[in-house]
Parts: structure tokens; sequence; C-alpha cells
């Protein structure tokens, strides 16, 4: 029997990628390296676009970029603008603020801006390169911002949002560029817009990722269902708090609520439904954040050690 | 009349326009900050006449002219400043960021620098699309120091698309002049590394001003690349604040925002007697009886447009 072949997670993004950027008319891709040496390490890699379109590898110039990208967007184009590292967005903070606030007060910007930056989350990058929570930038002028996370993200995001009309910020994790992608398979409910969608269904507790965090919660879903509990398992792609009723509705039915962000951020939208969740009472809460040690600044990991053996234990109580 | 006269008059009812909501000004009037735009006409009218119908024009917060100048009347916008629903943007834009896109104003950035990189954009998406339009693009000699003017020309000619960079040069920027914050820049020379075509206009010369623009626009949209245009305006309203041991004649404010409040309505509206005025400019073309009949004319039209 043939063994079935896993895919990695970067390789199943670059595909779904190229499936999209190959299908827009008139599209630009740009970004620096986006055709030229890695690609962005594999994450542009083989990208064609129709005739009607181009690619451009750009100059080193973040702010004009995201202008450029607006103005596209006001001009009626498409633009895609990848990026080796979400930290080169703050450079363009300006431009995702104010430019977009004046143009889509305007209402007339009819065309299609999305911005892919890749979140270094691996760690070990010391002082620089360490923001990992996308959400920062989207809640400063209420950004669509998603995070890519699991097999299904890839395809229903870019799907529902890339070369749509409007402007939106889609990421995807550096930390799980080689690791095998998670199927957790159709959702059992998701919205349209995909800002959330709910993998599994139970009645002893309710588990909740945010950012980047999916894989956690996976993880304890199947090890509480190893000590023959059935958890519902939640992913929150969207980058600012949405509306927590699904959520609510199970949380109510289980008393139970873990919550995963694997942001450093101090500034979570998990922390808006912990407080709705706290406000109609709960058996148990448990919060896993990514604890930041004294020596946060130098190069170490951005992994979050998790006793899963621990929480199934406290959620058996 | 004749077209020489038509840009005269242009200029008059700019600058009246603008006295009038100085005077709604003065009088605590307008719910919103305007950077009002007394000497920038010339340029304005000549930037307007330039305009072809599928152009972008990208004004900075000091926009008032070019909207005047666009919009080809005075009640909008003032009603836009009142916030009103019948303003230009139904007072969803104030006066910093006011627009009107069906008359070519796209965007205007309220944020220094901000609308280099969007009128790059804006260029592309019409390269593109097959267009054969111009970006033009406003700048001070305050925005030319943000690091986005460079990044922009740079794309611009890194890209081959047709964006006019036009920057109104002051010489102030806010309360600070050149002399007092930086070094000179010589644009020429900055245009010139980038192999980008440099003009330099001064003298408030509307007909010499639309007939260098019009050239420059052929060439931008035929060639497919950026140009540079420095241009010198002094933004009059400027005043002296009264004596202190500091200053014993009064510190010299010139004019940035607010009212201006040594500036009077009046039926004849030239505010200096020299080319720093495109008023007086035009007398240099046009006979002065000729220019002041007109502007009684005006002063009386605006009046009851108000009204």
């Amino acid at each position: 029997m043939e063994e079935k072949k896993s895919l990695k997670y970067l390789e199943h993004v670059n595909g779904m990628l190229r499936k999209v950027v190959g299908s827009h008319d008139r599209l630009v891709v740009y970004g620096q390296n986006v055709s030229a040496g890695s690609r962005i390490s594999g994450f542009t890699k083989d990208f064609t676009v129709k005739d009607t379109g181009k690619i451009i590898n750009t100059t080193n110039t973040e702010n004009s970029l995201v202008g450029f990208g607006f103005g596209m967007m006001l001009g009626g184009g498409k633009a895609a603008f990848f990026m080796k590292q979400l930290d080169f967005l703050f450079l363009g903070i300006d431009q995702l603020v104010n430019t977009y606030n004046i143009i889509r007060n305007s209402g007339h910007a009819k065309g299609s801006f999305t911005i892919l930056p890749v979140t270094v989350d691996m760690g070990y990058e010391g002082p620089q390169s360490s923001s990992n929570n996308f959400g920062d930038f989207c809640s400063m002028a209420r950004i669509d911002g998603y995070a890519i996370t699991n097999k299904y993200d890839v395809e229903k995001i870019l799907d529902a949002h890339f070369g749509k009309p409007g402007f939106r910020i889609i990421s995807v994790s550096q930390r799980m560029y080689k690791d095998d992608i998670i199927d957790p398979g159709e959702p059992i409910l998701a919205d349209k817009d995909m800002k959330f969608a709910q993998y599994k269904d139970g009645g002893d507790a309710t588990l909740v990722s945010f950012n980047f965090a999916f894989p956690y919660a996976w993880r304890l879903g199947l090890e509480l269902e190893k000590a023959g509990k059935k958890p519902a398992v939640f992913n929150v792609s969207y980058m600012t708090p949405i509306d927590w009723e699904p959520i609510l509705t199970s949380v109510r039915r289980t008393g139970k609520l873990v919550v995963f962000d694997d942001s450093k951020s101090e500034n979570l939208s998990c922390f808006s439904l912990l407080a709705a969740a706290r406000g109609i009472g709960l058996k148990k809460d448990i919060f896993i954040k990514r604890k930041l040690g004294d020596n946060w600044l130098n190069p170490v990991s951005d992994a979050m050690e998790i006793d899963y053996e621990v929480i199934v234990r406290e959620l058996m109580l | 009349m004749n077209q020489k006269e038509k840009i005269a008059e242009e200029i008059i009812r700019l600058r009246i326009s603008q006295m009038i909501v100085n005077e709604e000004y003065k009088a605590k009037r307008l719910k919103v900050s305007v950077h009002l735009a007394l000497g920038h006409e010339a340029i304005a009218v000549a930037v307007s006449e330039t305009l072809e119908k599928d152009d972008n024009l990208l004004p900075t917060h000091r926009n008032i002219a070019y909207n005047l100048a666009r919009a080809g009347k005075l009640r909008p916008i003032l009603d836009e400043y009142l916030l009103k629903p019948t303003g230009l943007n139904a007072g969803h834009s104030g006066s910093m960021n006011l627009l009107n896109p069906e008359r070519n104003i796209i965007y205007t950035s309220s944020i220094l620098g901000n609308q280099f990189p969007v009128a790059v954009g804006l260029a592309m998406a019409g390269k593109i699309a097959g267009k054969k339009n111009v970006t033009i693009v406003m700048a001070g000699d305050g925005s030319i120091e943000e690091g986005a003017f460079y990044e922009s020309m740079l794309m611009a000619q890194s890209l081959r698309v047709p964006v006019i960079f036009l920057a109104e040069n002051n010489e102030w920027s806010m309360s600070t002049r050149i002399d007092q914050r930086r070094c000179s820049i010589d644009v020429s020379l900055l245009a010139k590394s980038l192999d980008i075509r440099y003009a330099y206009l001064e003298g408030n010369d509307p007909y010499k001003y639309i007939e260098a623009l019009k050239d420059l626009r052929k060439f931008s949209v035929e060639s497919s690349v950026p140009v540079c245009v420095e241009v010198k305006v002094a933004t009059l309203g400027e005043r002296r604040l009264p004596s202190s041991p500091e200053f014993p004649e009064g510190e010299f404010i010139n004019y940035h925002s607010g009212p201006a409040p040594e500036v009077d309505l009046s039926e004849w509206p030239m505010i200096k007697q020299s080319d720093d005025d495109p008023i007086f400019a035009l007398t240099k073309h046009i006979e002065k009886s000729v220019l002041e009949e007109d502007a009684r004319r005006q002063f009386t039209a605006l009046q009851k447009e108000i009204a």
C-alpha cells in the first residue's frame, strides 16, 4: 500500500498561492525578491501571473510599497505585496492607518490590495525581528487580518479574500514552514469570511486558539480525546475581536475554557473573549500565553512550552 | 473673453474665494482647520488647466486652491468646512482630506509624504489598465524631506510610470524656515541622480506655467516616466507678533493655517505688490483696470453664491 505523502505547511501555502495568483486578471504581485533567489524562502516560488499582470522585484522602500498598494487599489487595480518579514511592515504603519482611512472614507477605492507578510515566529532573532502579532497592526486601523494556520485556512482564507475588492493582511507563520500542515477537515461551523472556524464539537471543554496558536489547541484536543473527553475546538483566524456568540454558546455548555495565544503582544483580541466568557460564569478557565523571560530580547525560541498532561488533568477535575 | 482673460479670471476667483473663507474663519464659523493657500493661485490654475480627463491629482493638506480650481465653485467647499451635508464631500472629509474624484482629485494627504507612493500606485494601475494618463502629486518643501519623496521617485523611475512630482517651495514648514531646520536640497540634482527630468518655475506667470506643465505632461505620458517640478511660491498672510524683549519688532510669523488676520476681503484682492502675489503678476499681462473690473464682478457673484 502506497504511503500517503505528508504535505508541508509551506508547500501547501505556496501551492494555493500559485493557483490564486495565476487566476486573477491584471494582478500586480510585488515585493523584495518575489521572483529572485529563494523567492522569500519558497513563499513566492514559481509564481506566474496572466499576461495582463506583472511581477515586480521591488526596491527596499517598505513605507512606499504599502502606499503603492493603496494607490493601485484607489486606481481600481489589484495588488498583492509579499513581505519576507512582518517587522518590515512597521515602516508602513503611517500608510496602513492614515492612507487606508482616507481612501476607505472616500468610498472610491474599488480595487484590491492584499499584504502577505511572513510572521517570523520561530524566535532566535534576538532584539530585532521580534514582532509576531500582526493583530497589533490590524487593531490600529481596524484592518481585516487573517492568520493561516491549517489546511482549511489556506484554502478558504485565500479563496475568500485574495484579490477581492478592499484591503486586508493575510499572514503565514514561519515557525510552521517545515511542519506537516494540520488537516482538521471541514469545520462544523465557520463564518463566510473565515474569521473563525470550529473543528471539533464536544461538551467537556472549549478550546480556542488565536494568532498562530492553532497547533497547540489542536494537540490539546487530541490529548483530551485520548483521555476519553470530547472538547470543542475553535480557531480564530481574524486579528481583532469578532462576534463571540458561537464560542460563548459552547462555553455555556462546557463551563470550561482554554484560550491559547502565541503572540508576544500585550494587545490581544482574546482578552475580549475572556472577559465575555468570565462574565457568564466559568467552572474553569485556562489562559495559555507566550511567557517572556528576562532573556526575551536575546535569541531564544518563540515556541510555547505547554504541559498537556497537566492541562488535561485540570480539565478532568 | 479670450483664454488669457479666462485664466486671469480663475486666479482672481480663487483669491476672492479664499478671502471669503478667511472672513468666515475670522468669524469662527468654520468647523475644521483650513490651510489657506493665498499666493498659490497661479500654480493651482496652471495644474488644473493641464489636467486631462483621466488624470489624477493628489494635493496636500493645503489643497484649497486646487479644490476651488477643480470644483469651479465656492459654496460646496465652504459647506464642507462647515461640515454640512451640502459640502463637496457631504461633510465627510473636512478640509485636509477634501476630495473631488469626479474632477480628478482622488486623494489628499494631511500626513507629509503619504501621497507620493499612492501616486506611484495610481500611475501603475493606469499603466496596467492601458490608460494614457498622468498622476500629478503635490509636495511642499517640508514633505520633500520625508523619505517617501525619494522612495517614490525611485520607484516611479524604476517602474517607468507617468507621475509629475510637483513641489511647491514656500521655504517654510509650519513656523520654521528652511535655513532654520536643514541644509539646502538641490532638487534638480536629486532628480538628475535618478535620471528624472526636472523643471523649475517661478514668477507666478500662469501662462508660462501652463505651457511648461503641458509640455512636461506630454513627455511624462508619452515616455511613461516620472518628472519633477519645483515651483517657488509665497504663502501670503504673514504677520508680526506684538513686540517682545526677544523680538522688539515682533516675531515674524509665516502663514501656516487658521485665519490670516491681516488679510481683509476686498474688491481688489491683491495682497502684495510683487511677483510673490499672482494677482500682481497678472498685471504684467492684462491692464489693471480690466482686472479690477473683473474682480468687482466676481466679488459680487461670489457674495451672491454664498448668500
